[in-house]
């Protein structure tokens, strides 16, 4: 029982914790919270499922569109909902990204109805047992995906140039353009990969509660947002870390301590986390 | 007057002190507040809750209201002002979804059946459960809010109040305890919520937790940004827009959201200053740094 709720909990928080890098990725170049964050997640469950519902395309081809249309959508709106509000009082493009994730959620009601969708094929997942824990392959398919994903990432920023020059303009843009990098393209390519990632958490979230709706980024765009903080917001490794902690005691809790009250955890942790140690676990660039 | 007609002027009424009040934390504090409609509730439910089980009759049911919300507040604010104003934005709406799940789990507040039967207020005897007189005791709450608020704004306390938005630290340096102060506007918004929240209890006569949501949170910042932030009447114009213009466009309702979210971002692009904004004197904070 225990085990079981500690997979399912890290499953869960696995995905928190890609649509958590997208936020602490953006947080950290830019010190914006993309509130629309959890409507890029949809955005890409959505494309996914309706490219899947023709029955012409490929699972893997499917996917890859998802993402695409996610970090699409994540670049479109940098450039229309914050580009010109960079250099604000920081409420106003924060109100900006509330704007936008209502305007992306009531578009996708308008556009695709308020009922759940299944998700268009079904997986043979077979349960097998490992020293007494049963554990689903879709659960394992998810985590290894997920943790494949963080992987590239992690890859990506630490060797190659342009994940150099992401970390130059987090830790101070003026710098980084004076020594030549274009702070603009490498914002744009910051939303590109952050937005990519949550929209593979939400085919992921498709697939594992088999149900795609407008509103399914609202509730895990916050709780990714309460890991990212949990975590050290700006932290790639925190937000991971934050992500998986966060699954796990969202899951113990509804099943030790209540149920109902299950959405709740997250918050609390987070206004505990904000209280006593701001920065987060593995310090962040938050104060 | 149509009943119609009355019914919209009261729910303006009641908009207008839930916008005037978080204008005070958006506009004149300079912090984001996401879970506004949860002191909205706590309002409700408190001033609901009372009548029904003690019986109080309304004035002392909506002091409850304003207590209660108001002590909610300063215990939220206490503990969460010091943080920078995005964190805050975000530690609000949290506090907005506990709260919402509070009122959708425990019996007391009836879970997602709410609370039916909550009495009309009857004050000296008399009912003020015709729309007319129901208009004239909101009319009475928001001008004693206006009021308040208006001669706040412009005092000593208004003026250290927008320092601290335009610039902390300067705030600080001139000796502005602005700890004091951001828990203290939040306290007294929180009381004005409350206030606002117990109008509309006593108004509908049935309260459930949906009417106490994000939505209504988002609904109540739509209103502000609007009319412009740090402006009254900009708040008015706002709450009053926000509440005439869905029931005109009823058959565009599926749209509601989508203008809302569009309005907001398009605003702030062309025109942060809002519909009534009040020119350059108080928007210091939204130009460029």
């Amino acid at each position: 029982m225990f085990l079981q709720q500690l997979l399912n909990g890290l499953t869960a928080g696995a995905v928190y914790a890609l649509i958590a890098l997208g936020y602490t990725m953006i947080y950290g170049i830019l010190g914006l919270i993309n509130f629309a964050q959890g409507e890029i997640y949809m955005c890409g469950a959505f494309v996914t499922v309706l490219l899947l519902g023709t029955g012409q395309v490929n699972f893997f081809v499917a996917f890859a569109a998802g993402m695409a249309a996610a970090a699409l959508l994540g670049v479109a709106l940098e450039r229309v909902a914050f580009r010109p509000l960079r250099g604000f009082h920081p409420l106003v493009p924060l109100i900006s990204a509330i704007g936008a994730s209502i305007f992306l959620q009531s578009l996708a009601l308008l556009l695709f109805g308020p009922n759940d969708r299944p998700f268009p094929i079904q997986f043979n997942f077979s349960t097998i047992t490992i020293a007494g824990l049963p554990l689903s392959s879709l659960q394992g398919a998810i985590l290894a995906a997920a943790l494949g994903f963080m992987a590239l990432l992690v890859v990506f920023v630490r060797y190659t140039r342009y994940g150099k020059a992401i970390v130059a303009c987090a830790l101070d843009r003026d710098t980084a353009r004076l020594m030549g990098v274009n702070v603009d393209r490498m914002v744009a390519l910051t939303f590109f990969i952050g937005s990519a990632l949550s929209g593979a958490a939400g085919i992921m979230m498709a697939i594992y509660y088999n149900a795609t709706y407008p509103r399914m980024g609202l509730l895990p765009g916050l709780k990714a947002f309460s890991a990212a903080i949990l975590g050290g917001v700006g932290s790639i490794p925190g937000a991971i870390l934050g992500g998986l902690l966060l699954g796990v005691a969202e899951s113990l809790g509804a099943a030790y301590v209540s149920s109902g009250y299950k959405d709740a955890i997250a918050f609390a942790i987070l206004i505990l986390v904000l209280l006593f140690r701001p920065q987060g676990i593995l310090k962040g660039r938050g104060d | 007057m149509s009943a119609y007609f009355l019914h919209l002027a009261i729910l303006g009424g009641i908009y207008i002190i839930l916008a005037v009040s978080l204008n005070l934390i958006v506009g004149y504090a300079g912090q984001v507040s996401l879970g506004h409609a949860a002191f909205y509730g706590i309002g409700a439910y408190a001033s609901a809750l009372t009548a029904l089980l003690w019986q109080f009759p309304f004035p002392l049911a909506a002091l409850s209201a304003v207590l209660v919300s108001g002590g909610c507040g300063l215990a939220l604010g206490l503990p969460t002002l010091r943080l920078k104003e995005d964190y805050l934005a975000i530690v609000t709406l949290g506090f907005g979804v506990i709260v919402d799940m509070v009122f959708l789990n425990l019996e007391l507040t009836g879970g997602p059946d709410g609370l039916p039967g909550i009495p009309p207020p009857r004050i000296l005897g008399m009912s003020f459960r015709p729309p007319v007189l129901y208009l004239l005791l909101t009319l009475l709450a928001v001008v004693l809010t206006l009021t308040l608020t208006h001669r706040l704004v412009h005092s000593y306390h208004g003026r250290a109040l927008r320092a601290i938005r335009d610039h902390e630290v300067t705030a600080k340096v001139m000796g502005i305890n602005t700890p004091a102060y951001k828990v203290a506007i939040f306290t007294l918004a929180a009381a004005l919520a409350g206030l606002a929240g117990s109008l509309y209890a006593h108004y509908i006569t049935f309260i459930n937790p949906e009417s106490f949501g994000l939505h209504t949170s988002i609904l109540a910042l739509c209103m502000v940004v609007l009319g412009g932030m740090g402006s009254l009447p900009g708040a008015v114009v706002g709450a009053l827009a926000l509440t005439v213009l869905p029931e005109m466009l009823r058959q565009f309702k599926a749209y509601q959201d989508l203008i809302y979210g569009g309005l907001l971002v398009a605003l702030l692009i062309w025109r942060p200053e809002g519909l009534l904004g009040r020119g350059k004197l108080s928007l210091k904070f939204l130009q460029r740094q």
